[in-house]
């Protein structure tokens, strides 16, 4: 096959392992310490210098954040909001980025500029016309508030359109002489052929959804209805925070993520290109 | 005006929501009803954090107590800065509950101008005149919140370390030199690696507050030259090193209460707040066991100094009114109920969970030093109860505006980015250009 | 499922003949109408949530910067007064500038590192999958802790940071997040850090349009790794490319969490940018108008930006 001698390509195998893994480790420094901070007593976590081995360990803080903190309630919450803001971001973002994409109407240059424009605009600038409205509905303090703020962004009509662009309209024109409708091309063609890209609107808009702490801070009030964030920040008091039990609610609150993240893994190497697609 | 925009847009969307049944969640968020099933009334009290924070509920079944037919029902809004973003959201949207605690004074203004305040100047006049913050509530002679608490900045010491170190305890005579030398002496007298003779906290008001209330200066005068000795008299105990350094205070987040509760610190300027929960952390085991006390603030010189004189400090009171979209049946009860909080019998109710009140009389004091744990020497009950309490925001139009210039121009000033000068002839200029 | 959404919407719904037809028998007109009845289907589900909850508040933000509104009283109309405000306002000046500063180097650095990323890893490497998640995993970690470790690595007097370069060099050494000329690549860096492998997602999955066979041709026509990835992946790239850079722009324009947990837009205002801005204005000294037109200059900046990268990505495709 090459060339090359196969000590050399060893060496540079070997060697760019090396780099890659401490470059993980570096960038896994701030988890790690997230994870060793978690296992500390409060006064303990922030000092100077840093201390990067708990003396003692405290496993308790794992079982205190069950106690303490509402853990399950807010789980199911984030959860609940976290998969109903995917799957309509991604079923209704990855419909309209077809329209935009590969059929065409007028204007519609223009509006998907408009789509783009606002993710330009920060939401705190206008998140108290926003609240006064789904006020108005009856709808703050419901876990739908969060929902509907987050479904439908632009950001995946604008990632899913990007792709389909790069699926070539040759295909599209096979399909709609073998007799597709644009919605049988869409569904048939486009979706399968789109995995990786929904594979990643999917991770980044559930990871988002997560993590999103003024959303929920704005909408909901009652305890029952916390998300995960705004349950850890309450042990952040006014003159006083737990931090060590702060760490360990997000050492657990990443764990999900992760593992959708692990899952989804396989998707982004699963396009066109291996699906055996000819252009 | 802007509300009735949103509401128009949403009744219009709100029928489509309806039919596509997506309408189902029911809002309990704004007031409820008034009239209770037994003929009671019922007022809503937002407050923050109820796990940490149990002073709403004490001053509810306080006033419960004592008024059977009125129930004070909390809501909870999140501790920290969070809590104003929450509420003015609420505020903004009309769901805001009955009576609120105006927790940042430097909002004040903006919260009555906005109109979401009721005038409440017959309670305010019907209270102690005594109560600390009481005065300065009035704009253009009418009170729109009343102080129910009021904690003041006080020097916490650690007997232990000026044991070790051989330096005398403060006796109430201390002017900000006599505590430089202090906290020098400390540092070189305490044999342990990084142990400090004193701590300062990286917040702004940590020097700009005793700077203010000390030298008499107003904060919307535009002229900052009274923060100089203040800063320069920190920056010199930071650099000859009794002190940490504010750099290394913000990027290792620091927090007080292990630095002086572990004993990194001999000394801390803190607000009063901080005695329940240094009791409360050594009882718990997260702050070591020692022997500490409580000593007046130091003071800018001896006019004010010893325990013949009231020493001068500063300290935010937390004020309480009443949302001015309240039902009219329950305003009664909610003036009442401020009444209450901020009177004698609320003092003493707080001063129990060891919160100090913004009226302290002598059963707070006994209560306050009733609790386990408090130390005992007249020095500390001197410094907790006497003292001149000046607002580290006084009540103006411009305060939050020019608390965030003030604010950039601390972080300058102690990073040793600025020199102390040019960093106040900047401040000066930014307030001029952009306040106001 | 997928029988009875093209059922349901194919020829019977609409009312119009199959698709099969050809279609140059009827008018055009009608062709044209159907076709944007047709797109406009797509776009419809999406939009109308869309447009009732983000582009009817946006559009009251540009009305409400040309108001003296306060959050809580009447919004009073102002004309022009906000805007002419600004151009006065010296700390707008320094967050105006701040903001192109992060946004000069946050854009190309990231771009460089998220691909070059997504182009290690798209490879068939023992632990691709490892690395992967690896890479994503600063923009998963809690805000906070990456704010406190990066703090801590910074710290001038105790950080390793500063350790190890003082190894190499003597003097003074960089003050980082406590410094006014080193705070703002510090929260460059952090930056770049966290967002990397969040767009090496976004570079991957365009990676997979790549066809493998294209790059196969070029390797037997001689085509070395470098000129292969100039003349085949970049070019099949370009959509993703052009979304990439988009986004990366505009997040770049308005970054606000992690320059707010990192140095509170400190020391002195030498990291404050446009986002931090507006919420000081609007939050903490309840001017809303007034920062909802610091809101419109900074969407029109992203739009002009984003329109010129538009423009040139379409001269590209032509």
């Amino acid at each position: 096959m090459t060339t090359r001698p196969t000590a050399l390509r060893n060496t540079g195998r070997i060697l760019l392992y090396v780099a890659m893994t401490a470059a993980a480790a570096g960038i896994l420094l701030p988890f790690a310490w997230m994870v060793i901070s978690s296992l500390k007593t409060n006064n303990q976590v922030f000092t100077a210098p840093i201390e990067w081995i708990p003396d003692p360990f405290r496993w308790r803080n794992y079982l205190d954040i069950w106690i303490k903190g509402d853990m399950f309630t807010w789980l199911r919450n984030t959860m609940t909001v976290s998969v109903a803001v995917t799957f309509l971001q991604v079923t209704t973002g990855s419909f309209a980025a077809y329209g935009f994409a590969k059929t065409r109407f007028p204007g519609r240059d223009a509006l998907f500029l408009l789509y783009i424009g606002t993710i330009a605009v920060p939401w705190a600038s206008y998140m108290i016309p926003q609240f006064q409205m789904i006020s108005s509905w009856g709808l703050a303090n419901t876990l739908y508030s969060i929902m509907l703020l987050q479904a439908f962004g632009a950001f995946g009509v604008f990632l899913m359109k990007q792709y389909y662009e790069s699926i070539p309209d040759s295909l599209c024109e096979a399909a709609r002489i073998d007799g597709l409708s644009e919605y049988g091309i869409w569904w048939r063609i486009m979706l399968p052929l789109s995995v990786p890209a929904l594979t990643s609107l999917t991770i980044i808009t559930f990871v988002t959804t997560w993590n999103d702490y003024l959303g929920p801070l704005i909408y909901l009030r009652d305890r029952e209805l916390w998300t995960i964030q705004l349950g850890l920040q309450r042990f952040v008091g006014d003159y006083n925070a737990e931090h060590a039990l702060i760490m360990a609610g997000s050492v657990l609150s990443v764990l999900p993520i992760a593992l959708v993240f692990l899952l989804g893994q396989r998707y982004f190497v699963q396009g066109i290109a291996t699906t055996g697609v000819k252009g | 005006m802007n509300r009735k925009i949103m509401t128009s847009v949403g009744t219009a969307a709100v029928a489509a929501l309806a039919l596509t049944g997506c309408g189902g969640g029911d809002s309990s968020s704004g007031s409820s009803d008034a009239e209770q099933a037994d003929g009671g009334v019922s007022i809503s009290l937002a407050g923050w954090d109820f796990a940490s924070t149990p002073e709403f509920q004490t001053l509810a079944d306080a006033y419960h107590e004592q008024n059977p037919d009125v129930t004070v029902e909390l809501k909870e809004y999140p501790a920290g800065n969070d809590y104003d973003t929450a509420l003015t959201a609420d505020l903004a949207a009309g769901t805001a509950p009955d009576v609120f605690i105006v927790k940042n004074l430097k909002n004040y203004v903006t919260f009555e101008e906005g109109g979401t305040l009721l005038d409440i100047s017959d309670v305010a006049g019907e209270l102690d005149p005594a109560t600390g913050g009481l005065s300065s509530m009035a704009v253009d002679g009418k009170t729109y919140a009343v102080p129910y608490r009021q904690d003041s900045w006080l020097l916490y010491y650690n007997k232990a370390l000026f044991d070790e170190a051989g330096v005398d305890y403060p006796d109430g005579s201390w002017t900000w030199d006599d505590y430089a030398d202090a906290a020098a002496t400390l540092t070189d007298g305490i044999d342990k690696k990084d142990v400090y003779g004193a701590y300062l906290h990286g917040w702004q008001s940590t020097v700009q507050g005793f700077a203010l209330a000390q030298s008499g200066a107003s904060l919307d005068g535009g002229d900052f030259s009274y923060l100089a000795p203040y800063y320069e008299r920190q920056l010199a105990m930071q650099d000859d090193g009794s002190q940490p350094s504010y750099a290394t205070v913000t990027t290792n987040e620091l927090a007080y209460q292990s630095q002086f509760g572990t004993q990194k610190a001999a000394m801390v300027t803190m607000g009063s707040w901080y005695i329940g929960t240094l009791v409360a952390e050594q009882a718990s085991g997260d702050a070591d066991t020692f022997e500490w006390g409580l000593a007046p603030a130091p003071q800018a010189d001896e006019s004010t100094t010893g325990m013949d004189n009231t020493p001068v400090t500063f300290g935010d009171p937390t004020t309480m009114g009443i949302n001015a979209g309240i039902d009219e049946s329950k305003v009664a009860a909610a003036k009442d109920f401020l009444k209450f909080a901020a009177g004698p019998d609320g003092a003493a109710a707080l001063a129990e969970i060891g919160i100090t009140p913004a009226l302290i009389d002598d059963t707070v004091a006994d209560t306050v030093f009733g609790l386990d744990g408090v130390p005992q020497d007249d020095l500390s009950r001197f410094a907790y109860t006497t003292h001149e309490t000046l607002p580290e925001n006084p009540v103006g139009p411009n305060t939050a505006a020019i608390q965030t210039i003030l604010g950039d121009l601390h972080s300058a000033v102690m990073s040793e980015s600025d020199p102390v000068d040019d960093a106040i002839a900047d401040a000066q200029e930014r307030v001029a250009n952009e306040v106001g | 499922m997928a029988t009875s959404v093209v059922d349901d919407h194919d020829s019977g719904a609409l009312g119009l003949p199959h698709p099969v037809q050809p279609p140059r028998r009827r008018p055009r007109a009608s062709l044209k109408l159907r076709n944007a009845l047709v797109g406009w289907t797509f776009v419809l589900p999406n939009f109308a949530g869309f447009a009732v909850l983000t582009l009817i508040p946006v559009f009251l933000l540009f009305y409400y910067s040309m108001t003296s509104w306060n959050i809580f009283g009447n919004a009073d109309w102002v004309g022009l007064e906000n805007y002419s405000r600004l151009i006065g306002d010296k700390s707008f000046h320094v967050a105006l500038g701040n903001t192109f500063y992060y946004a000069a180097f946050h854009i190309p650095l990231t771009i460089a590192a998220s691909l070059g990323l997504a182009l290690l890893l798209n490879q068939k490497l023992r632990g691709a999958a490892f690395f992967r998640t690896v890479a994503f995993f600063p923009y998963i970690t809690s805000i906070v802790a990456i704010a406190v470790v990066w703090n801590m690595l910074f710290s001038p007097e105790y950080g390793p940071i500063n350790q190890f370069i003082g190894t190499f060099v003597g003097g003074e050494l960089p003050g980082w997040t406590v410094s006014k000329d080193w705070a703002m690549p510090a929260v460059i860096i952090v930056g770049t850090w966290r967002y990397m492998g969040y767009y090496m997602l976004l570079f991957l999955a365009g990676l997979q349009t790549v066809p493998a066979e294209l790059h196969e041709a070029a390797r037997i026509d001689g085509a070395g790794v470098w000129q292969r990835f100039w003349n085949v992946t970049l070019p099949c790239l370009r959509p993703t490319m052009f979304f990439v850079t988009v986004m990366v722009t505009i997040e770049s324009f308005k970054v606000f969490d992690l320059i707010l947990v990192m140095t509170e837009g400190g020391p002195g205002q030498s990291t404050l940018v446009l986002s931090q801005y507006i919420w000081q204005k609007g939050f903490e000294q309840f001017e809303l108008g007034y920062a909802s037109s610091v809101a419109v200059v900074l969407f029109l900046i992203c739009i002009a930006v984003t329109v010129v990268q538009f423009l040139y990505n379409k001269r590209r495709d032509a």
